[in-house]
């Protein structure tokens, strides 16, 4: 009965993917390796994750007096709010003190606690150098650490936590009275005993007859994204670094572009000339400052650029 | 012996500042374990600090302080690198002090 209800629900699973998947495929993009970073912010038990830095206790102190110790105490002793330190040893027993020092398995979870969420009024408000720091001195709260550890992305996993085997998920990460973020364990066999039913609280084709068709909305905004504008030449003059030295009609380290327009204004093959002179550099014609070989700019945005300084290098 | 105190001392204007965190049960007398029987009474009863070697607090502590006492107070006349000294006493005759330089 069950497994046939779970081969009928594969079914229907693979049979609802080959057609809705044309639907909708030109949906969305694959994500850059750089939007992809931006998310992956976890930082693991083992280090993984841990950006490059570090911070002393004696650092770390300072950091606690500014943002922490309102809260949790100048010691992390603080019983009207979260206290930081102490309770080693309770957990077992009627009074629990769930701390940093009784409750955490591993001190990689502090830095990722406080990474994330602390301060309580402007998280992410720490540097990654003062997540450190703090780290090592709410370790150096709880006699983890000596008061003269300096913590980095190395040594952070290398700390041994008092509470390393008894770490439990049964109620809120720190206080007594706290639930625990979610209460669902992992299913990883027969998990459904019941096909899911989806369904909408609105009325059976209520959008789609407020709307009409959305696909093709959707498509046309996500599908194939406008190409970019291509640059103008004087984005290209500043993207490759010659408005450093050079304006459009005053004469600064370098001639003005309009200058050189007017002097290579007779000659033919002004193009082909300016190209080497760019590519190669040289110093003597327009004065005594040394024009650098410009070799990272390409070919064909140097003659986007050429023509338009020959051009008389008109603002855009 | 127990374990230290952990002690901050730091001038902040014309006075200085010291934050003090004392490890201790500081059992009361009256609370019975789990077999009905009463747990002693152990808890601090005197608390000096000394700056330089001048007295700059005394106290006289009883039952109602928490355990674990976190202490706070100011006083005139310390300068930074000035030894403060704390001191307590509990009712086990058991004593420990702790010296800090003001900062």
């Amino acid at each position: 009965m069950c497994s046939s209800r779970l081969l009928a629900l594969g079914l229907w699973l693979i049979a609802a993917s080959a057609s809705a998947a044309p639907a909708w495929e030109a949906l969305g993009k694959p994500l850059a390796a750089n939007e992809i970073a931006s998310w992956d912010i976890d930082v693991r038990p083992d280090g993984v994750g841990l950006p490059p830095g570090h911070g002393s206790v004696e650092e770390g102190q300072v950091v606690y007096d500014t943002h922490c110790a309102s809260c949790h105490g100048t010691f992390g002793e603080s019983t009207d709010y979260l206290a930081l330190a102490g309770g080693v040893g309770s957990l077992g027993t009627a009074t629990p003190q769930r701390t940093v020092g009784s409750k955490l398995d591993y001190a990689t979870t502090l830095w990722d606690y406080i990474n994330r969420a602390m301060p309580f009024n402007r998280s992410k408000a720490l540097s990654v150098n003062e997540v450190y720091a703090v780290t090592a001195y709410v370790l150096n709260l709880n006699d983890i650490l000596p008061a003269d550890a300096v913590l980095d992305e190395r040594s952070l996993p290398q700390v041994e936590m008092p509470n390393r085997k008894g770490f439990t998920q049964a109620h809120g990460m720190m206080r007594a009275d706290g639930k625990p973020d979610v209460r669902n364990t992992a299913c990883m066999k027969d998990c459904l005993k019941t096909p899911p039913q989806v369904s909408s609280a609105l009325p059976a084709g209520f959008t789609h007859q407020l709307y009409g068709e959305l696909g093709p909305h959707f498509r046309q905004f996500m599908v194939a994204a406008p190409a970019a504008a291509a640059p103008t030449p004087a984005a290209l003059a500043a993207s490759n670094g010659c408005l450093a030295c050079h304006a459009a009609q005053q004469t600064r380290v370098g001639p003005a572009f309009a200058d050189v327009a007017r002097r290579y204004a007779a000659v033919a093959d002004a193009p082909a000339q300016l190209r080497q002179k760019v590519r190669a550099g040289g110093s003597g014609v327009w004065g005594s400052a040394l024009m650098p070989p410009q070799t990272t700019v390409t070919d064909a945005a140097l003659d986007q650029i050429l023509g338009w300084i020959l051009a008389g290098a008109a603002a855009p | 012996m127990s374990d230290p105190m952990r002690i901050r001392a730091a001038v902040k204007g014309e006075k200085v500042e010291v934050k003090i965190l004392m490890s201790h049960v500081m059992e009361t007398g009256q609370r019975k374990d789990a077999e009905g029987a009463v747990v002693p009474a152990h808890y601090i009863t005197k608390v000096t600090a000394s700056c330089n070697g001048r007295d700059v607090l005394s106290a006289d502590w009883g039952p109602s302080v928490s355990k674990n006492p976190y202490l706070s107070f100011r006083f005139k006349g310390g300068a930074k690198g000035d030894k403060l000294k704390v001191t307590w006493t509990d009712t086990a005759g058991d004593s420990r002090s702790d010296e800090v330089s003001i900062g």
